[in-house]
């Protein structure tokens, strides 16, 4: 269970995933935003900053032209692409340059390799592509080249005086400060991202627990109910409100419901049992009572009589039948506690023992006594329960049909389950006394003890066995007992 | 960001407008008298030095008993149309202004330096130390940078030589500008935007001494005849005792502690008396030039940024 705990299962797992998922998804979305939002102002700035340059020295170079003082201008393009202002100490300048409307260099930052009065020194395609773009301008503008750490942008500035195009200014700005930049606050977002999609993850499982706790709480008390451990209910604890505090709270009273409701049941069990218990004593005072009447009153008799040998001749045999009834009784719950213990095994052949003490018991009258055994003598049985269980059916079945009728045993295997069939086609049971067929003492016969189902009954039951009764008033009665094979041996 | 820029500008635009403000603004201070005496000076002296003015203003105020003040300007021009004008009382000059005719003439020679024992220096024709070019003559078609159009080592030189060869001086150079400052001529050529320069060779040694990450980047290919020393000047308006005390001033520095102090720091042995025919062999260079090719028509204005040349 702690392991539980500490790893999100399930729905745990799903709720932290899907959590962490979408606050990463958001993070990253924004993240992805920030950084091309930051790129585009980054490069607008530096357009800015490069045009500004372009402007301010195309703004001083009229003069400086129109003097042919290329100092002066070389001077300023140089001072002004040197001294950058507040805030633009980190543009890295790559090169400037004035050219005039011919395209020859007036000024250049890079003497050595672009001297006055000549052409600018441009390898490559990509510089005739910008010499001949700038050459075009007549507006301040910005030309760039390229992307990322090596690129670079330029801002171009014609130098006009009097409406006369005297030269064009070119400041060349590079992409590497603002790359780094853009690369340091994309760290920044990156990390920041990964921070929160961490705190997503730790909230998403915080919540999760928080939701699925109850739930696995729930599940386990069901569980436990499911195995019938009502008192092993712990209640849930109920934080909230909301849904799963209701949910929680609803199983608490559930859960607190059936302990109250097993508890009854199991008084309800208790006093039935003293009950049944009360009703065998009654039954049993009941049934010894009334003949020990009738013997003490012979007793009585005899003993004012003692010399009357008429009286004695009339009251022995009803002595002798008063106490046999007992014995009867006494045997009749004996036999059920003896058999109750047997566990002797035997081939179900051993039923076949039966025939004769039945046939016995029809004792010549006009009954069809049917046997038929489908049993295999490989199939073994538990021989005293058996017999006693289809013992007792048959005889209460010949009890019922009186002087006339028919009588059927039949047994056969059906998967794993040995089947006993006692069928007659006697008066039937009616409705009323079904329910009290297999209590004990209860008859509807003269002589009977009231114990012969409830043997049977019981016997079924040790077995886990079933019994089912099917009759009609006028149409017989069925007697039918499922029991496993399994349970055979024991 | 524009106002600093401007800001900027406005500096490097009237550099020489605020100096000779605060020189002079310094001076009301220390002296009520309401008529200093104002020196003009251009870019032949070390122009980024200026505490070392502001104390050699501040001694020959001292020594005159009355404020003097250095008033600098970008060109020789205007400071030679200050002195016609009565603006300026003394002023050091160069050579080339100070033969050139005038008529009447408003100056009178005052003092001469005396450098490395000799009231004399040289022109020096210097290119980048990388350069291939050897002689003058190599630097036909190149970029060449001159320091001001009446200097006569940065320019008056070179021209002439340019003359006595007799070639064509508008078309032997590429592109040619005017510095008007020695110090940044050999700048000019140590950052390679000119591929060679006329200089003054007192200015160049100097530099070799204090600036030689320029100096050092420069290597000279050709050395002038000697000529005479940028001379000072008085205006022939000022009265005759204010300008001898002044050339007494000026004369007995180097024999003053303080005053060899600035001498030293100029790396100049003292100020001494010469006679105008010193400048002979200059005079008759600029008339060989001029021979050969009318001088344009310089024009000046006490604010611009680069007077207009015509070349």
């Amino acid at each position: 269970m702690t392991w539980l705990n500490i790893f999100p299962k399930g729905l745990a797992l799903k709720f932290a995933l899907t959590i962490t998922a979408v606050v990463a998804g958001v993070a990253f979305t924004i993240g992805a935003v920030i950084i091309t939002l930051d790129w585009q102002r980054f490069q607008l700035e530096l357009e800015n900053k490069a045009l500004l340059l372009a402007h301010s020295v195309a703004t001083t170079a009229p003069e400086n032209i129109l003097q042919s003082d290329y100092w002066s201008l070389y001077k300023s393009l140089k001072n002004m692409t040197r001294q950058v202002p507040e805030g633009m100490a980190n543009t890295h300048i790559l090169t400037g340059m004035v050219l005039d409307p011919d395209g020859i260099v007036l000024a250049h930052l890079d003497t050595n390799n672009n001297p006055l009065g000549k052409p600018p020194a441009h390898s490559g395609n990509n510089e005739t592509r910008l010499f001949t773009a700038s050459r075009e301008v007549r507006s301040p503008a910005i030309l760039k080249s390229g992307i990322g750490k090596n690129g670079f942008l330029e801002g171009v500035a014609p130098i006009y005086s009097d409406e006369k195009l005297l030269g064009i200014v070119r400041v060349r700005l590079s992409y590497r400060e603002l790359y780094l930049k853009a690369q340091r606050s994309a760290f920044v977002i990156i990390g920041l991202t990964l921070a929160l999609v961490a705190l997503g993850s730790l909230l998403g499982a915080a919540i999760s627990r928080r939701i699925t706790k109850p739930l696995t709480a729930m599940t386990e008390g069901m569980e436990a109910v499911g195995r019938g451990e009502l008192s092993n209910i712990e209640p849930i604890s109920v934080s909230n409100d909301d849904e799963l505090g209701i949910l929680a709270s609803t199983f608490n009273r559930m859960a607190k419901e059936m302990v109250e409701k097993k508890t009854l049941e199991e008084q309800i069990a208790v006093s039935e049992k003293m009950v049944a218990l009360g009703r065998i004593t009654a039954g049993v005072a009941h049934e010894v009572n009334n003949p020990l009447a009738g013997l003490m009153n012979c007793i009585d008799t005899l003993k004012k009589h003692p010399d009357d040998p008429e009286l004695v001749e009339r009251y022995l045999p009803l002595l002798d039948k008063g106490l046999n009834r007992i014995k009867n009784i006494v045997e009749s719950l004996l036999i059920e506690l003896r058999i109750e213990e047997a566990h002797g095994t035997g081939s179900s052949t051993s039923l076949d023992d039966l025939r004769d003490i039945v046939v016995s018991e029809i004792n010549g009258r006009d009954i069809d006594f049917v046997w038929d055994n489908h049993l295999g003598d490989d199939v073994m049985i538990n021989r005293r329960r058996v017999q006693q269980i289809v013992l007792n059916l048959l005889k209460n079945s010949i009890q019922a049909l009186g002087e006339k009728g028919t009588v059927v045993f039949r047994t056969f295997q059906d998967d794993n389950c040995i089947i006993l069939e006692v069928t007659d086609d006697g008066p039937g049971i009616s409705p009323e006394y079904k329910n009290q067929l297999f209590e004990p003492f209860f008859t509807t016969k003269q002589n009977g003890t009231g114990l012969g189902l409830w043997i049977v009954y019981r016997l079924v039951e040790s077995m886990r066995g079933v019994i089912e009764v099917e009759s009609e008033v006028g149409n017989g009665t069925q007697f039918q007992v499922t029991l496993p094979a399994m349970e055979m041996s024991t | 960001m524009k106002r600093s820029w401007a800001a900027c500008l406005c500096l490097f635009v009237f550099l020489s407008a605020i100096m000779a403000s605060s020189v002079r603004a310094e001076h009301e201070e220390v002296a009520q008298t309401p008529a200093p005496i104002r020196f003009g000076l251009t870019a032949v002296v070390v122009r980024e030095n200026l505490r070392f003015l502001d104390q050699w203003a501040y001694y020959l105020s001292e020594k005159m008993g009355q404020p003097v003040e250095f008033v600098r300007r970008r060109s020789y021009r205007e400071v030679m149309d200050m002195l016609e004008s009565g603006s300026l009382d003394f002023a050091w000059i160069c050579g080339f202004p100070f033969v050139q005719n005038r008529d009447p003439e408003f100056i009178k020679l005052l003092s001469v330096p005396v450098y490395k024992g000799r009231p004399l220096y040289h022109s020096f024709i210097i290119v980048h130390k990388d350069s291939p070019h050897q002689s003058i003559d190599d630097l036909k078609g190149e970029n060449f940078a001159y320091s001001d159009p009446e200097s006569n080592s940065g320019y008056l030189y070179p021209q002439y030589l340019l003359a006595q060869k007799g070639t064509n001086k508008e078309a032997f150079f590429r592109q040619t500008f005017f510095t008007f400052n020695h110090s940044e001529t050999v700048e000019a050529v140590a950052e390679q935007f000119a591929d060679g320069a006329a200089v003054d060779s007192y200015i160049w040694e100097y530099m070799k001494e204090f600036r030689p990450e320029l100096a050092d980047k420069t290597r000279v290919i050709n050395q002038s005849p000697a000529f005479g020393f940028p001379p000072l000047v008085s205006r022939l308006g000022v009265d005759l005792e204010t300008v001898w005390h002044m050339k007494r001033v000026i004369l007995a520095m180097k024999d003053d502690p303080d005053g060899r102090k600035f001498l030293d720091g100029l790396k100049l042995d003292s100020f001494g008396e010469s006679s105008p025919s010193l400048f002979d062999n200059i005079r008759e260079m600029a008339l060989k030039t001029r021979s050969t090719q009318p001088r344009g028509d310089f024009s000046a204005s006490n604010q611009s940024v680069g007077t207009a040349i015509k070349e």
